[in-house]
């Protein structure tokens, strides 16, 4: 009598667990692709998490397409990248979600959202999309690679890292131009070092450290190399010169001052803060953070792409796109699709550079000055020498773990660049083995 | 007639109880078949036998993380007990103000551990409040971003634990207290005994039962901390305060595995009941 109720729970959990893992299959493909639009009324899910832009983008297609309604739910983004695969598994997903290479590759094998192939053919999506913001968002079947393979998302406003300087603080050190090699650079350092001003503000404490490495890697390194490595082209490695010079860097400006101590308990809002109160002369975190700056330092601050090690060499700065996918399941893959294709037009343009990107369109006209002058001017010239690299912490599931504890043993100088790299490695070999 | 009041008593049961196995028991059961899986989330999920298993004992992160949370054992549960058994000592038998002390020393409990995280996020910081401390009496050399030091975050962090657990003891300890036999106080002082001989000789024993429920509580709290942790340093800096709830939230939700998050959650559940059993064989008293 007494062992009844417990073999009925058993019984009742066998039960459940038989059906309750399922999912897709292959990786999906639309059919019936075509630019005529239905006339019908129609509302089309969206899940998306950064706005802006996205509230704005979504308001002004729906000026341009009055039958279609476009029902936007917004997420905050720890919980977006959560629970948006999820939402886009379950039999109602939405049609349109925002995507996020590193979160959800996932979604890709699972053929839950679609390969948009058919459409880039279609509406010619290589003319009015920068080639490198497209690439990020190829992958092959398995997710196992990107930058190549079907594309599965398209960008609907562009970011790039950079420095934000304080003008004040470089001026009184006698700084008067943005530098144009990285030893420049490093003297611009000293410079205001010597008049006592701490040079970085950094987010050590979240991805502010590793963002850090990442410009020194990319103006240091080969581009090719490194976008092999975070596509996950067979045989990569990060175990490169360059690489480690970066990280060696690191760890001589934190020996020099340069780096406040605190940086390994700083937030990446924290160390926004400070940069904004003058706490320190620059910054290196992407134009995401321009709107908020410009209001805290009004003129008083400039932007400029951490150079490259020689002068005349073509830009590379890591960068990453507000992006678009199509949902599998949707009824209206077409709609969805003039959605994704509203992202390259002038209007949509005009939206990104307000809101505080980087528009899709890069032969949009722009009227800009000051820090937002400075952003689009660097932007076009990295775009025009297709030296936008994806952010390091893509290349594989735990990444960003390895680069922020990685950085942090650098920050705290109890580890060397070689066990830096290597763990970074490691992680990239587990994966893509 | 017996078997009908007993089926009038497990109707009464079957509320509560389809509760606790829907919500308690069958969560459980699940976890420790999704470990045995692998799974990413999405995709079918295959089975995996015990690859994940082994998977979490020859990852290098697992052994120091355990042994931060041991760590956190001292500053969770160690630390609070014996802190809240000196303020009884005190406070016994005052009446004044008694309430006031209680409400003060109680309030980390009431408050959500992510407030008191980020609430110390700020204490510990450069300019933070335990810095101007320091400065103000002349220890301005010692100074430093604490949860960001890499040979003292973990402690600092401890602290915080010390600071949000210490009054839970307390109360439990000053509850326990009001019901010892004044008249075996009056003995001890007639036999010639002091203070310190009256807590010994007295309290402690009384007190058995209440340490044993704060210990057992406090340590798992300990063991199975993540909030605390993931709000101040994220297992920073450098892995130097990662503990095993954080990794099986890393696991789960940044690596989507699945499997992996499952088996180090039921490893850890094994590593807590080890302890707890030890707790209570401790304190358990003796015929």
């Amino acid at each position: 009598m007494r062992t009844r109720p417990l073999a009925a729970v058993l019984a009742l959990a066998l039960a459940l667990t038989a059906c309750a893992e399922s999912g897709g299959g292959e990786s999906a493909a639309p059919s019936d692709v075509s630019k005529e639009l239905t006339k019908e009324n129609i509302t089309l899910k969206l899940a998306y998490t950064d706005d802006p832009p996205s509230k704005a983008l979504i308001s002004a297609f729906e000026a341009e397409h009055p039958n279609i309604k476009i029902d936007a739910q917004q997420t905050p983004f720890s919980d977006y990248v959560k629970s948006i695969k999820l939402s886009m598994a379950a039999d109602t997903p939405p049609d349109i979600a925002e995507y996020n290479p590193g979160a959800m590759r996932s979604l890709v094998p699972a053929g839950l959202i679609y390969d948009l192939t058919a459409y880039e053919k279609l509406y010619g999506w290589n003319d009015g999309f920068p080639a490198a913001s497209l690439e990020v968002l190829r992958s092959n079947k398995e997710a196992k690679e990107y930058g190549t393979g079907g594309l599965y998302a398209v960008p609907g406003a562009l970011s790039v890292l950079g420095v934000f300087y304080n003008k004040q603080l470089v001026q009184a050190a006698g700084v008067t131009k943005p530098p144009s090699t990285l030893d420049e650079f490093k003297a611009n350092l000293a410079a205001v070092k010597g008049k006592g001003t701490t040079p970085f503000s950094l987010g050590g404490l979240e991805v502010g450290g590793f963002q850090l490495w990442n410009a020194l890697t990319n103006s240091l390194g080969d581009e090719q190399q490194y976008r092999d490595w975070v596509y996950g082209k067979p045989g990569s490695t990060i175990q490169t010169d360059a690489a480690k010079q970066a990280a060696q860097t690191v760890v001589d400006w934190v020996g020099a001052g340069y780096i406040p101590a605190s940086a390994n308990a700083t937030a990446d809002a924290d160390a926004q803060a400070n940069f904004v109160n003058g706490k320190s002369a620059y910054l290196i975190t992407g134009n995401w953070a321009a709107s908020v700056i410009e209001k805290g330092m009004g003129a008083n601050v400039g932007f400029f792409l951490l150079p490259q090690a020689k002068a005349g060499e073509s830009t590379v700065a890591s960068g990453a796109s507000v992006a678009f996918s199509i949902s599998s399941k949707t009824k209206h893959p077409n709609e969805a699709a003039a959605f994704l294709d509203f992202m390259r037009s002038a209007k949509a343009a005009t939206i990104q550079f307000d809101t505080g990107f980087m528009p899709v369109n890069n032969e949009a006209p722009i009227q800009a000055s000051g820090l937002r002058g400075d952003i689009a001017g660097e932007f076009k010239k990295v775009v025009g020498d297709n030296g936008i690299v994806p952010f390091p912490d893509f290349a594989s599931p735990n990444m960003i773990d390895r680069l922020t504890s990685g950085t942090q043993g650098l920050l705290s100088k109890q580890s060397t660049p070689d066990a830096f790299l290597t763990s970074l490695q490691e992680s990239w070999t587990q994966y893509h083995g | 007639m017996a078997d009908r009041r007993r089926l009038i008593a497990l109707a009464y049961i079957a509320p509560a109880a389809l509760v606790y196995i829907g919500f308690a028991i069958w969560p459980a059961i699940h976890t420790v078949y999704l470990s045995f899986l692998d799974w990413d989330g999405i995709l079918p999920a295959t089975w995996a036998g015990l690859d994940n298993y082994r998977a979490i004992f020859t990852d290098s992160m697992l052994g120091p993380s355990l042994w931060h949370a041991i760590v956190l054992i001292l500053f969770f549960a160690v630390i609070p007990c014996a802190l809240g058994l000196f303020m009884t000592a005190l406070l016994q038998g005052t009446t004044r103000g008694m309430t006031t002390f209680r409400v003060i020393f109680f309030l980390p409990q009431v408050l959500p551990l992510v407030a008191v995280g980020i609430t110390w996020r700020w204490l510990y910081n450069d300019e933070g409040l335990v810095n101007q401390g320091l400065r103000a009496v002349g220890l301005g050399g010692v100074t430093r971003a604490w949860l960001g030091d890499y040979n003292l975050a973990l402690i600092a962090l401890g602290f915080i634990g010390t600071w949000a657990m210490s009054g839970l003891c307390m109360v439990l300890f000053l509850a326990g207290a009001q019901k010892i036999d004044t008249s075996l106080y009056e003995a001890v002082a007639i036999d010639g005994g002091g203070p310190v001989r009256r807590f010994f000789v007295v309290t402690l024993p009384a007190l058995r039962g209440e340490i044993a429920i704060a210990s057992v509580i406090t340590t798992i709290a300990a063991l199975a901390s993540f909030d605390l942790v993931f709000v101040t340093t994220n297992g920073g800096p450098a892995n130097q305060t990662t503990v095993p709830g954080l990794l099986v939230y890393r696991l789960a939700f940044n690596e989507s595995n699945i499997g992996g998050a499952a088996a180090l959650a039921v490893v850890l559940t094994l590593v807590v009941i080890v302890f707890v059993t030890a707790i209570r064989r401790l304190t358990r008293e003796k015929p």
